[in-house]
């Protein structure tokens, strides 16, 4: 008993305690649930038996449920459009409002700081901002296009088929950019000045710069940025409930936001587990290019 | 002939500070020359400014005869070695060598041919295919020479590139990088700190301090005549020895105020009675015999063996140092008697600090 206490005290025994509560906790939080995730995926849970341990087999019935499902079709495409645009444009306008901030300028890292400020509202906030800006019928972006004289008519942004999930994804953009440029600030910060230097003694011009010397140095950065963004997109449900609640007529239902409908709205526990389950493989994948490309980072 | 680098009254300010005050150096082509002086003097400032990385804020600066205040680096067709090195860390040596020549546009077969024949240069040859992070400091040295090489450009810019390096890397580098520049017919514009660099190296040596030209040219001529105190003390090592004397009637002699106040004979022609201090090298002094004409009196205060030569220094406020030859046995209390020759006694004055007589 008393080398037990020792060797948890300063041996061995210590770090596997830490071990074993790092683990602990991600088995029975993070494990458990993801597995029981898979299991009611298939089986048939409703409202009245999701007390219950046990639930009735339901084989591959959930599955087939899903995949022919009018609503599918559409799901799909819109959160592989969902995702897309959101994490292109992010992407594109955080590296290029962080290649800004770069320059240095007088008060850079002041004005770098605010944009933050977007990023750390909760996402419902941001939803009931955004509903303002879109509103149909006093919405300052419609007022904007009107002057412009771009459109003639207000678009109900929002209630639209063919602008509800656009809508989103401006909201989304908005709202993640910051995020991407930060961390792409981070990587452009850790590049050497004088790599710069050198390569215009070389005989590079700016753009040879940017993509000789910036974008490779950058590789392991902008993969962990894609990799995150694209998790992150696929997480958003705040933008969805507070601006569209994926309507109308499930114009910008995406795949996360239907298992949540499928789930709490229609009580249909299975269901909802299948496209969670199906979006967890995805999100494995997004997953091993980040960390393929944070490891590329170290060796760097 | 043209010079390929002429600055003409070249300023630069930032803010306030006035970095370079009115630099006037000319360099002719196949030239050698050191930049050397204390940290913060500016010669860093004005390798950077040839090179284009600082825009100058007054003065003319010509390249090939060319006006260059305007252009940007890239048109100036000049390499520089970065005391970093700078190597592109996300390619392998070939492609570090070759970089320019990429941009240039020179077909791949060609930028190989070329990446061959630099690397046997400098003796990289097996190395061609590692990154950066593979190779050794001197490695590294190495590969930032040849990008610079494989340019051909008009001249080559060096700041401080040995300073990374080990002691022993540092000499044989030293020799190298000028037999290179030799062999090429470069012309090269070195900036060190370290005064025994620049001599070793260079055929024009220019000292700066704070942003001003203490005084250029050949390296001995810098040793043999500095202008002022600051030149004599930066250049030679170890470094000469000042000590505040006051010249006697007839001026053929100064007092000095430490040794007892023994008079060395000086050539310098400095009216009687003035105060002045007397720069005398440590190696320009010899132990003599107490009956040699001309010779006074020391107190040994430390005594430093290297082997090849002993350092002795007197026990005077400030001391005297001599260097000595290997074989000499004194030890601390020691009288010794000292000579030198009065032609090699500086005189400085003591308020300007330029050279007298």
């Amino acid at each position: 008993m008393r080398r037990v206490l020792n060797t948890l005290r300063d041996g061995v025994g210590f770090d596997t305690l830490l071990v074993i509560v790092a683990l602990t906790y991600l088995l029975l939080f993070a494990g458990l649930p993801l597995i029981y995730n898979v299991v009611i995926s298939f089986q048939h849970v409703d409202i009245f038996s999701l007390g219950t341990l046990f639930h009735p087999s339901a084989g591959w019935e959930n599955y087939t449920a899903i995949f022919t499902d009018p609503l599918a079709r559409t799901v799909l495409v819109n959160t592989i459009v969902f995702t897309l645009a959101s994490v292109a444009l992010q992407f594109t306008l955080g590296f290029a409002v962080a290649l800004f901030f770069d320059r240095q300028f007088p008060g850079a890292a002041w004005i770098r700081g605010l944009f933050l400020a977007g990023w750390v509202m909760p996402g419902l906030v941001v939803g009931v901002l955004w509903n303002w800006l879109l509103s149909g019928d006093f919405g300052v972006i419609n007022y904007v296009l009107e002057a412009l004289g771009i459109i003639d008519d207000p678009i109900f942004w929002r209630s639209d088929v063919d602008y509800s999930l656009f809508s989103v994804i401006l909201a989304n953009i908005w709202y993640g950019m910051p995020f991407n440029m930060i961390l792409l600030s981070v990587g452009l910060a850790a590049i050497p000045d004088d790599l710069y230097e050198a390569a215009e003694l070389d005989g590079a011009n700016v753009w040879q710069r940017f993509w000789t010397i910036t974008l490779p140095m950058m590789r392991a950065t902008i993969g962990a940025v894609l990799a995150l963004g694209i998790i992150f997109t696929l997480q958003q449900f705040d933008l969805f409930a507070a601006i569209t609640s994926g309507g109308p007529a499930g114009s910008s239902t995406v795949a996360q936001y239907w298992s949540w409908q499928l789930s709490f709205r229609e009580f249909d526990f299975g269901r909802g587990a299948v496209i969670s389950v199906l979006m967890i493989v995805v999100v494995l994948a997004v997953a091993l290019i980040y960390v393929r490309s944070t490891r590329a980072e170290t060796r760097l | 002939m043209t010079p390929q680098i002429e600055l003409i009254d070249v300023n630069k300010h930032y803010g306030s500070f006035h970095a370079l005050k009115g630099i006037d150096v000319t360099i002719p082509k196949g030239q050698f020359v050191a930049l050397v002086g204390p940290s913060g003097c500016g010669k860093s400032t004005l390798l950077r400014s040839i090179a284009g990385l600082e825009s100058i804020s007054g003065g003319t600066l010509k390249i090939a005869g060319e006006v260059m205040n305007k252009v940007p680096p890239r048109k100036r067709d000049l390499a520089m070695v970065f005391q970093s090195y700078a190597l592109y860390p996300h390619l392998s040596v070939r492609d570090n060598l070759t970089y320019a020549l990429r941009l240039r546009g020179v077909s791949k077969a060609e930028r190989a041919r070329a990446a061959e024949e630099v690397a046997a240069v400098i003796g990289l040859g097996a190395l061609l295919d590692r990154r950066p992070a593979e190779l050794s400091g001197g490695q590294r040295q190495r590969v930032a020479m040849g990008r610079a090489i494989i340019r051909e450009p008009k001249a080559f810019l060096f700041d401080e590139p040995l300073s990374n390096l080990d002691a022993s890397l540092r000499v044989r580098m030293r020799k190298e990088i000028r037999a290179i520049h030799d062999r090429l017919g470069a012309t090269s514009v070195y900036v060190t700190h370290d005064q025994i660099e620049a001599m070793t190296m260079a055929d024009h040596v220019v000292v700066l301090r704070a942003g001003v030209i203490e005084q250029q040219g050949p390296p001995l001529d810098l040793y043999a005549r500095p202008v002022n105190r600051f030149v004599a003390g930066f250049i030679g090592s170890p470094a000469m020895n000042f000590v505040p004397a006051t010249v006697v009637e007839g001026g053929g002699a100064v007092r000095l105020d430490a040794a007892g106040g023994a008079e060395v004979a000086v050539a310098g022609r400095v009216e009687g009675g003035r105060r002045v201090i007397a720069g005398i090298r440590p190696e320009h002094l010899d132990i003599v015999g107490a009956d040699t004409p001309g010779a006074f009196a020391l107190t040994v205060g430390a005594v430093e063996p290297t082997g090849s030569v002993t350092y002795v220094s007197s026990d005077d406020e400030p001391e005297i140092l001599l260097v000595a030859d290997g074989a000499t046995r004194v030890r601390t209390g020691d009288r010794i008697h000292v000579a030198i020759a009065p032609e090699r006694v500086h005189l400085f004055d003591p308020e300007s600090e330029a050279a007298l007589g």
